[in-house]
């Protein structure tokens, strides 16, 4: 065994070549490992003290580390004013127990959590198989925005959808950054992410945070809380003289990416309330064209994009 | 690289695929936490790290390096944390698997409020949201409210003069009650079973590679489910195991199979059981013997218990032609439904040196595992020694011999070693038993008076490869005389098979007729309680009926169409249950050091039956709880029933209070003690003194003149339950959150309070499960479980739990020594049907299909 790295040119250089994984929370390497779908050699990424934690540079911004836990985002008093979309995401992760160990990079590189890709008796396109079972099979939880993929697992993370919301950048060691949504290919069946193996994310730069911004976050699920999301939406607002100035709506667990949806920001801007909502999303459904069992994620999909927005314009 | 563990420094390995939780258990011995999910859902694994609760079943264990962590063994290094008191006070606990991790989570959390906002009661939802990570299959989460809210308020922090309501609260709180799964003796082996991949095929031919194995196929080496188990290796260590595992080749020659119920009864369909043998051995899936029925292909019935079953036919007809409004009609469906215990299914064998076997088990019938044993590996039955002293969980899942018992036992004859054998979760999800789904035609005609016309049931059982469908026919046991035809088929599948479930098919049933019933009600313009008091002549059920009329909720409740967002419904089910006893029951009763011991057999999976035995004796004999100590869960001791057939407390509280009555009369003899309670002084007279209680018979004998197969008798009486639930429903969302519920259970005189009540809420909170979250989901092509997960299977959480109040009606139980029977299944299996009506209450929309998941309610509402 390796002594694993201390700092961010150790870690890239273990990575170097791709041949062994990064591990940081290991709340998905560590699940993926007991279904076969990973396996050792890892590049823990515990002691790394240079990838933890929120730098705030002087315009304002900030710049949050990639081993930074999911709980220190959601806990962050300073991430709460300046990013409350993003914090109010963070806080809705998984459960306690899972975001104070699961990190903002380990979120936005997870893997799908379609059953046919996690159980080992299923070959699916993300494991060189040539087909998708969940496609011709049970896809309750699956697709309904098509991004010309045949895979039809939704992108699990949270965080990245908040982030598209609010234009974040990706930093990875040794490579240009990249904007959120560059790290995600929705026609790609194959990945969940685009990252090329050896590479390391180092965190993630936040614009800087726009003032007087109102922001909620909202997922749909059966139990009221510790449930993946059978659809979530954030929406960010900033209003003058009581009316939207500017507005960032992102939605999640619809589509193989996180999505923006630009016509209903655009369809905010001069809302002055939570009556507003309604017309702003009233199009959301033709964005969708529905797996024959995700038909209830069109409409669900626009009254959860309703409900952020009717919190946001509260 | 080292950590700190509870104070001391520990090593750790280098092992990369070693979690947090591995380390703690079998690294350092600290069996107090569990793994139960592995996969970081259900929370029983939680450990502080560096005072912060993490999940350590996903936690790699190098990165504990350098951190502190305390188990839940630490948390108690100066006496219990407050929170362990305040769990014991509380009972917030039943099979007390989850304990231990909700226990360090909710130590942080108190720590955390009292420091924040001193000593105060923290809000109900800023509970839920700390506990969100944790999941109790019993469903104590009403205990875990008022304990959590207690300790925040700092009422705990000193030992309190009463003693816990539950005997063993103290040994679960702290971590230090032993589950089989936390057994592992010196050399133990670790054995693993290897598991069909394909729906229906002969194997031709396995190869186990060397490793020691045991097949577990059946004679016709025919695989008829994914997941069936077709043979079990052992190797010296877990990882070996599961690399032998992975070494064994199987040879199966491919089968078309029948995977769906709905298509399976077409005479294309694959024959999951065509030769006659096949049939007769086919696995049941009810209690106590399968009825006869003849076969078609996959389907087997009709089975029928009619009473004027032609002339409820002809009526029904009738009205069907003429378009009588008071016809309810419909077609039911229930899920499959999984146990998924958190202890998983666990079994360690060993044989020692003079031919005995030794079986530690997580199983509800300790007696019945120990004579199946003996029956199978033709020993003497006092050489067969089986130990639960703890269960975590069964709810039906865990009776007599099973697969993981074969194996181990087979296994450890071979390796000549002690061998262990755990289910994963995956196997948990598919092949440890479910409660099968069903499909239920309902017709259902009021009369112009008022009153019960006629009835028709036909379900459908879905119980995979399974048989035993009994949901219509128990419909002959409700509702007085009306005419009724009632009839069960099963239709068998190449799916898992299913197991006894906490009322098998009365949930089903239940599912069905209460919703119909509802809709007669509201046809018939008259409010849901009283409809059901004129139809149902039990005198028990009809002071629920009063009690059920009178409460608030249901007087002040709102008629009519509600509007807006979230909408409130309020929605009522009644439930009606056989009472069964096992009149071999025995409690030895021995003086020991001063105290007075209570021996039995007796498993305690969680409902309590420790606390049973001790509160009687305690109570009998008039001593202090520390004066009592009950041993039990071991085939050694006084025969005892299965934990199963809600038969336990009916059979072991009369024998319990039979043998203090002993010991009092030999107490009396020996002149020792008097009038009042036993002294120590008189129990010093009576040390070493034994004596044994039975269970009396009940006055007027038994409905059955004899013992059924399983050793039982079914009693006189039936216990019921009303339940009363409050639901508000997200229409925009499509969430259904149960707000408040009241249940009414009439089932005699409790023996132990606060246990009983607390696995009363449990009944509540499984039957919220199963009416809003819980199915199994299958790939339709391959037959394979794709819930196989607790994320994929999704249970109730603490956040999901209403507020529940329990109402018990204690009388009409006379002739039962003790006046009080068992409440486990009628506590239950009317919730759900509670929950449909009151959707109906607040939406208009009535659900038909289980669970009412938020695409169905969606759907149903936007269809209205």
């Amino acid at each position: 065994m390796t002594t694993p790295p201390v700092d961010v040119p150790a870690a890239a250089a273990a990575l170097r070549g791709g041949a062994a994984e990064a591990r940081a929370g290991g709340t998905d390497v560590m699940a993926r490992l007991r279904e076969g779908l990973a396996a050792p050699p890892f590049t823990d990424l515990h002691r790394v003290i240079g990838l933890r934690g929120v730098q705030w540079l002087p315009d304002g911004s900030a710049r949050i580390g990639a081993m930074t836990t999911v709980a220190e985002v959601a806990a962050d008093e300073r991430l709460r004013a300046a990013y409350p979309a993003l914090a109010a995401t963070a806080a809705a992760v998984a459960t306690p127990q899972i975001r104070a160990v699961a990190t903002v990079g380990g979120n936005l590189l997870q893997r799908n959590r379609c059953p046919y890709f996690r159980s080992a008796a299923f070959d699916c396109l993300q494991k060189g198989g040539d087909t998708c079972p969940s496609r011709t099979g049970d896809h309750l939880h699956g697709t309904v925005v098509d991004q010309g993929a045949a895979c039809v697992a939704p992108h699990p993370s949270s965080l990245a959808m908040a982030l598209l919301a609010y234009d974040a950048g990706v930093e990875v060691e040794g490579a240009a950054a990249l904007p959120v949504d560059g790290l995600y290919d929705g026609s790609d069946s194959t990945r969940d992410h685009v990252l090329e193996p050896g590479r390391l994310v180092t965190g993630v730069a936040l614009p800087a945070p726009t003032g007087g911004e109102s922001a909620a976050y909202r997922r749909a699920t059966s139990r009221s809380r510790g449930e993946w999301p059978l659809v979530e939406a954030v929406a960010r607002v900033v209003r003058s003289g009581g009316a939207v100035t500017a507005a960032a709506v992102a939605a999640g667990a619809v589509a193989r990416t996180p999505l923006r949806l630009t016509a209903v920001e655009e369809a905010l801007i001069g809302a002055t309330g939570p009556e507003d909502a309604a017309a702003a999303v009233a199009g959301v459904p033709d964005l969708c064209s529905p797996l024959p069992q995700t038909g209830y994620k069109a409409a669900l999909l626009r009254d959860t994009v309703r409900d952020a927005l009717e919190r946001a314009l509260a | 690289m080292d950590t700190t563990v509870n104070g001391t420094t520990a090593h750790l390995g280098p092992d990369p695929e070693t979690t947090a939780a591995e380390f703690v258990r079998d690294g350092l011995g600290l069996t107090g936490t569990k793994t139960a999910c592995n996969a970081g859902v259900c929370g029983s694994c939680t450990l502080l790290v560096d005072g912060t609760p993490a999940a350590s079943c996903l936690l790699p264990a190098t990165a504990l390096e350098g951190r502190t962590v305390t188990t839940v063994e630490g948390l108690a290094a100066r006496g219990p944390h407050p929170v362990q008191r305040a769990f014991a006070a509380h009972d917030a606990m039943q099979c007390g698997y989850c304990t231990p991790g909700f226990v360090v989570e909710a130590a942080a959390f108190v720590d955390r409020h009292r420091a924040a906002h001193g000593d105060t009661e923290p809000a109900r939802e800023e509970i839920a949201d700390a506990m969100a990570g944790h999941l109790c299959r019993c469903g104590a989460y009403p205990g875990i409210y008022a304990a959590i809210a207690a300790a925040c308020a700092g009422k705990h922090d000193r030992d309190g003069d009463a003693a816990p309501p539950r005997a063993e609260a103290a040994e679960k709180a702290a971590g230090r009650a032993r589950y089989t799964t936390d057994i592992r003796p010196e050399g133990c082996w670790e054995a693993v079973i290897v598991r069909s991949t394909r729906a229906h095929a002969v194997v031709a031919a396995v190869d186990a590679g060397g490793a020691p194995h045991v097949d577990l196929l059946g004679a016709d080496r025919t695989v008829r489910y994914v997941g069936q188990p077709v043979l079990a290796v052992a190797a010296p260590t877990p990882a070996k195991a599961r690399a032998a595992a992975a070494q064994v080749a199987v040879d199966y020659r491919d089968l078309p199979a029948a995977l769906d119920p709905a298509t399976a009864h077409r005479p294309d369909a694959p024959v999951v059981y065509p030769a006659r043998a096949e049939r007769r051995a086919a696995p049941a899936h009810a209690e106590g013997g399968v009825p006869p029925a003849r076969w078609r292909g996959n389907v087997r019935g009709p089975f029928s218990l009619n009473w004027r079953g032609a002339t409820a036919v002809d009526r029904i007809r009738k009205a069907a032609r003429t378009g009588d409004p008071l016809l309810v009609t419909g077609v039911f469906s229930t899920s499959v439904q999984a146990h998924t215990p958190l202890e998983p299914h666990a079994c360690v064998a060993r044989w020692d040196d003079s031919g005995h076997l030794h079986i530690h088990a997580s199983t509800q019938t300790v007696m019945a595992l120990a004579a199946a044993a003996a029956d199978r590996w033709g020993l003497p039955r006092e050489h067969v020694h089986v130990t639960a002293e703890h269960v975590g969980g069964g709810f039906g899942a865990k009776a007599g011999l099973r697969v993981e018992n074969v194996a181990a036992v087979e296994l450890a004859r071979i390796t000549g070693a002690p061998v262990r054998l755990v289910f994963d979760r995956a196997a948990e999800l598919t092949d440890a038993g479910h409660r099968p789904g069903a499909r239920i035609e309902v017709g259902l005609l009021a009369g112009a008076d008022g009153g019960l016309a006629a009835l028709t049931m036909d379900a459908y059982s879905d119980g995979g490869a399974s048989i035993g469908g009994t949901v219509a026919i128990m419909g002959r046991l409700v509702y007085g005389h009306a005419p009724r035809r009632l009839r069960d088929f099963d239709v068998v599948t190449h799916r898992p098979p299913g197991a006894p479930f906490r009322g098998p098919n009365g949930a089903q049933l239940l599912w069905a007729l209460e919703q119909s019933v509802d809709e007669a009600a509201h046809r018939l313009g008259e409010d849901p309680i009283a409809l059901r008091r004129r139809w149902d002549g039990n005198p028990k059920r009809r002071a629920l009926y009063d009690w059920a009329a009178a409460l608030p909720v249901w007087r002040e409740r709102s008629t009519g169409a509600a509007s807006g967002r979230f909408r409130r419904g309020v929605g009522v089910a009644a439930a009606n249950w056989i009472y069964l006893l096992d009149s071999s029951t025995a409690v030895d009763l021995v003086v020991e050091d001063g105290a007075v011991v209570a021996e039995t057999a007796v498993q305690d999976i969680g409902t309590g039956a420790r606390s049973v035995v001790a509160e009687v004796v305690r109570g009998e004999l008039g001593l202090p709880a520390g004066r009592v100590r009950v041993r039990a869960g071991s085939s050694d001791l006084a025969y005892a029933p299965s934990s199963n057939g809600s038969r336990t407390t009916a059979s072991v509280g009369p024998a319990a209070r039979d043998a203090a009555e002993k010991l009092r009369e030999e107490a009396r003899r020996r002149r020792a003690g008097g009038s009042g309670g036993l002294d120590a002084a008189a129990l010093a007279a009576l040390e070493g003194v034994r004596v044994r209680g039975g269970r009396r018979r009940d006055r007027r004998g038994y409905a059955t003149p004899f013992p059924l197969p399983d050793g039982g008798a079914l009693g006189r009486g039936f216990t019921g339950a009303v339940h009363v639930m409050e639901v508000e429903v997200d229409t925009l969302l499509g969430r259904v959150r149960p707000t408040r519920c009241w249940a009414g259970i009439a089932a005699g005189r409790m023996y132990a309070d606060r246990p009983a009540r607390n696995q009363c809420e449990g009944g509540v909170v499984q039957g919220i499960g199963y009416a809003l979250y819980e199915q199994r989901r299958d790939d339709p092509h391959t037959g394979a479980v794709l819930t196989s997960d607790l994320e994929e299977y999704r249970i109730p959480g603490i956040g999901d739990t209403p507020e529940i109040t329990v109402h018990f009606h204690e009388e009409g139980w006379d002739h039962v020594p003790g006046g009080g029977v068992g409440i486990g299944e009628v506590s239950t299996i009317g919730v759900a049907a509670a929950v449909g009506n009151a959707v109906y209450d607040a939406t208009g929309w009535r659900p038909h299909d289980l669970p009412i998941r938020p695409d169905r309610l969606l759907e149903g509402i936007g269809a209205k």
